[in-house]
């Protein structure tokens, strides 16, 4: 983890694991969920208070402990993380309105809406199928430069193939994208 | 505290939550405060004499089914909102048909009485009774429901409130029918409606303190 420098968001899946496990009792499960949630939870915060750091830490804690003792509000057969941020952006709004705090109106989206994980997982799913349609050079040439954000420059020199190779597979594989899309 | 520590001192305690545990709380706070209020009931208020023959007659049938209704009603929403990630209700206008239906069987009633003797049947003999008597007896079933909310998590607190109060009032309207000897659709309508909706007031207003966590 120290080497690739990048911390991997624990998955849907692993978290509402140690979740359903935690509520049967097991307590190692429980912690693992708690300390996976810690980093999750602490970008939620600094993101929403611009880094004010003691109150991060707080509302992390705050809501590590509402996590933990209110447990029974979460339902089985629902998204994990959909439950954890609902809790977690109840504490953030809380803590506007103790701290009689106004939000800038731009900024509300942001507090409002959930980190996306059930969208994104979902709409993974419709690019993967999506990107099977077309060959496999130009779907991660799409990939790299349309959903993971590098540059033509990076994603020629991962793939080892040229700069204007890239930008062809992009430009044919979308065309041939959008044909299949018009088509259905 | 470190936040690392907090959660150690967390995870060691972690009893088991069985499935389903937010619905048996609130059923468990709601029987709670129903028998509270049935004691109440039937020590301050008295029970009506002719129990249990009365049970099958049409007025209270009547009462029945209306507070009945309206608490099935009620307990939904307070399970939703019982869990901060309900997804929105859709067919919230449900909410309004037992009163649609009394409403209606009360017009027919009025419809079909002698024109002077509307305003008894509108009035009763225990209308301001019966309305206090509902809101007031729907007190130690809200505290029920309260109690069950600890370890639940509401987001929209006065909306939790709202749905905790009209449910406790509810539950106490149809205990207070074992009180009531009044027998029209009108009286009902009215002053068992505005004893619930004095509960669910009393709720929407306690809420956003009550329910805060």
């Amino acid at each position: 983890m120290a080497l690739s420098g990048v911390q991997r968001r624990t998955s849907e899946d692993q978290l509402k694991a140690w979740m359903v496990r935690g509520l049967d009792g097991d307590a190692a499960a429980q912690n693992a969920l708690l300390t996976a949630l810690l980093p999750l939870l602490r970008s939620f915060f600094a993101r929403r208070l611009r880094g004010a750091g003691d109150d991060v830490e707080d509302l992390v804690q705050e809501t590590l402990i509402a996590i933990h003792t209110r447990r029974a509000s979460y339902d089985r057969d629902r998204p994990f993380t959909a439950w954890a941020y609902a809790v977690a952006r109840y504490k953030m709004i809380d803590h506007f309105r103790r701290t009689k705090q106004t939000v800038p109106f731009e900024d509300l989206a942001d507090i409002l809406v959930a980190e996306g994980y059930q969208d994104a997982a979902s709409a993974k799913l419709d690019v993967d199928a999506l990107l099977e349609g077309v060959s496999a050079k130009q779907a991660e040439a799409i990939r790299r430069t349309k959903i993971d954000g590098q540059s033509v420059a990076e994603a020629a020199e991962a793939q080892g193939i040229s700069e204007a190779d890239v930008k062809v597979s992009v430009h044919r594989g979308l065309k041939a994208l959008a044909a299949r899309l018009k088509g259905k | 505290m470190r936040t690392e520590d907090l959660i150690q001192a967390l995870a060691a305690d972690t009893p088991r939550v069985p499935p389903h545990m937010a619905e048996r709380r609130v059923f468990a706070g709601l029987l709670l405060g129903a028998a509270g209020t049935f004691v109440l009931v039937a020590l301050a208020l008295g029970l009506r004499g002719d129990l249990p023959g009365s049970l099958m007659q049409g007025h209270f049938l009547m009462k029945w089914a209306y507070s009945l209704s309206l608490g099935v009603i009620a307990i939904v929403a307070v399970l939703r909102a019982a869990r901060p990630d309900s997804p929105p209700w859709r067919s919230a206008w449900l909410r309004a048909l037992p009163f649609a239906l009394l409403l209606a069987g009360s017009a027919l009633e009025l419809a079909v009485a002698p024109a002077d003797h509307r305003m008894a049947m509108l009035m009763g003999h225990s209308n301001w009774q019966c309305m206090a008597g509902v809101s007031l007896l729907s007190l130690p079933i809200f505290a029920g429901l309260a109690w069950a909310f600890r370890r639940l998590a509401p987001t929209r607190l006065r909306t939790a409130g709202a749905a905790l109060g009209l449910t406790a009032g509810a539950a106490s309207a149809t205990l207070y029918a074992l009180h009531c000897d009044e027998v029209t659709a009108t009286f009902v309508v009215t002053w068992y409606t505005l004893g619930i909706l004095l509960s669910g007031l009393v709720g929407t207003l306690a809420g956003p303190r009550l329910l805060r966590w």
